[in-house]
């Protein structure tokens, strides 16, 4: 691997924060502060904020922007002044990405795909739409989010903005655009803007006491709150239906992978996700093999819940069955208990 | 102990930057970061260091050996998993296990408040000499170096 490394504008303040790093789709980004259960708790219990410029986006928009989006990506397409998580579909219904679309003012889009997909899928629009403009934000702005029950009310004392689920918002003469988004299933928001503007609010954060979060909070907090991850439980070989996730997909337009959702639709899904808790501290591993009643499966994330203090699992079982499922863990067969995500609510 | 698998997103360790790691002069040392140390009646007590639970982070799960088996040295003894990775902690004399620390399986995190007391993990019964291991200096040179 000779590519280099990418690093966040606040890459400094990390690092006086006592930031612990790690490599992620080609960037160098905060794992932990000292702690990810104590970075968990925070944000479960009060707030925290994270550090998600790895992150995809490019404002999309002008002529053709929307028709675009709607040829390309499998779910309702947002009204101006909301965002939507959707997906780009390949053929054969597999998720290339999914992501969250904000649409800041009519055919004037924000497009939030994953880290690794983030050339790709503006590319993929690029080639939709060859009249619209596409910017990409990535190389110069900041993405932080603030997750947390406290969430709103701190980003109203330092913005002016108190988030709501899936609404958009456009400060500061358009220099701050944020979205009541987040990938932990508690209230809060994510903002994009410039370098200096993010250090100054990431300053006010860290002054108003809110717990600095690495991405390994960030992993165990999505699990919990039963979320997929690209390249866990979503790739190209898997559609939305087989991963659960029927809700994203508006039926009712054409739309890239269309038929062969349909064909599933009416013939059944070969695999399904499912979710379970295991008994104890048990932590299942991405990778091990689960088993149910004529089934077989394989764990696609795993890790300790901080909140159940239990392991939590998602996997697959190919065919799909309701039967009782069996987890293989250091070489024993266990049984789990089978739970539907999410594993833990929103406080 | 060494980190049998790592777990996205945590899948490299930092080089950025390394604290003070304590290495009481009392303890000797494997290059696996277990640290021994005798506790009379030709038992010694065992655990990881403070660079290995730094290393790994928060721990959460302990899988520790039945008293009364006998282990080789070098052999996986225990595992320890954290949020991010699965450590396998080796035995670093030849022996038969009298005693766990069984404190730890419901409160993992003593391995990471207290690495050298309460998060202790398994005590061994061994004929093997351990003037062998390294000591604390030879042992912050190794980590030094890592």
């Amino acid at each position: 691997m000779t590519e280099a490394t990418l690093r966040s504008p606040l890459h400094e303040l990390h690092r006086r924060l006592g930031a612990r790093f790690t490599r992620f789709a080609g960037w160098e980004m905060p794992l932990h502060y000292g702690s990810v259960l104590a970075e968990h708790r925070a944000v479960r219990t009060s707030a925290g904020w994270f550090d998600v410029s790895h992150l995809g986006r490019f404002r999309w928009r002008g002529r053709g922007a929307d028709a675009a989006l709607r040829r390309l990506t499998c779910g309702r397409i947002p009204e101006p002044g909301r965002a939507r998580y959707t997906m780009v579909l390949n053929e054969r219904g597999g998720v290339v990405d999914d992501m969250i679309v904000w649409c800041l003012h009519t055919d004037d889009y924000l497009v939030q795909p994953n880290a690794a997909n983030h050339e790709r899928v503006m590319a993929m629009l690029a080639a939709e739409a060859p009249t619209a403009q596409r910017l990409d934000l990535r190389g110069d702005t900041v993405c932080l989010a603030v997750q947390g029950p406290d969430a709103p009310a701190v980003l109203e004392r330092i913005l002016g903005w108190a988030p709501r689920r899936f609404r958009t918002w456009v400060g500061q003469e358009g220099r701050i655009l944020g979205a009541g988004t987040g990938y932990t299933g508690e209230a809060g928001g994510e903002i994009v803007c410039g370098p200096s503007d993010g250090e100054r609010i990431a300053a006010e954060l860290v002054e108003a006491g809110v717990q600095p979060c690495g991405l390994g909070a960030r992993d165990t907090l999505r699990l919990e709150a039963g979320l997929p991850l690209w390249g866990n439980e979503l790739d190209e070989d898997t559609t939305p239906l087989e991963a659960g996730l029927d809700f994203v997909v508006d039926f009712d337009r054409k739309f890239r992978g269309r038929e062969a959702l349909l064909e599933q639709r009416r013939n059944g899904v070969g695999k399904k996700l499912v979710g379970f808790v295991t008994a104890g501290r048990t932590i299942p591993r991405a990778g091990n093999r689960l088993r149910a009643d004529g089934s077989e499966g394989w764990v696609t994330s795993g890790n300790f819940s901080p909140m159940l203090e239990r392991g939590i699992g998602l996997g697959y079982l190919r065919p799909p069955t309701d039967s009782p499922i069996e987890l293989e863990t250091r070489g024993r067969w266990v049984p789990v208990e089978r739970t539907e995500p999410p594993f833990v609510r929103a406080t | 102990m060494a980190e049998k698998s790592s777990h996205r997103p945590g899948n490299v360790p930092s080089t950025d930057q390394e604290e003070e790691m304590r290495t009481p002069e009392e303890f000797r040392y494997t290059e696996e970061h277990e640290w021994v140390l005798p506790v009379g009646d030709g038992r010694v007590r065992m655990g990881i260091t403070d660079y290995a639970q730094d290393q790994l982070g928060d721990v959460v799960f302990v899988q520790l050996p039945e008293t009364g088996s006998q282990v080789e040295k070098g052999a996986v003894i225990a595992e320890v998993e954290s949020t991010k990775s699965v450590g396998e902690v080796y035995a670093p004399v030849s022996g038969t296990v009298v005693a766990v620390n069984e404190a730890v399986l419901d409160r993992p995190e003593l391995i990471n408040q207290d690495p050298y007391g309460d998060g202790w993990l398994i005590e061994l019964e061994t004929d093997d000499p351990i003037d062998q291991l390294l000591d604390a200096e030879s042992y912050l040179q190794l980590i030094d170096r890592e």
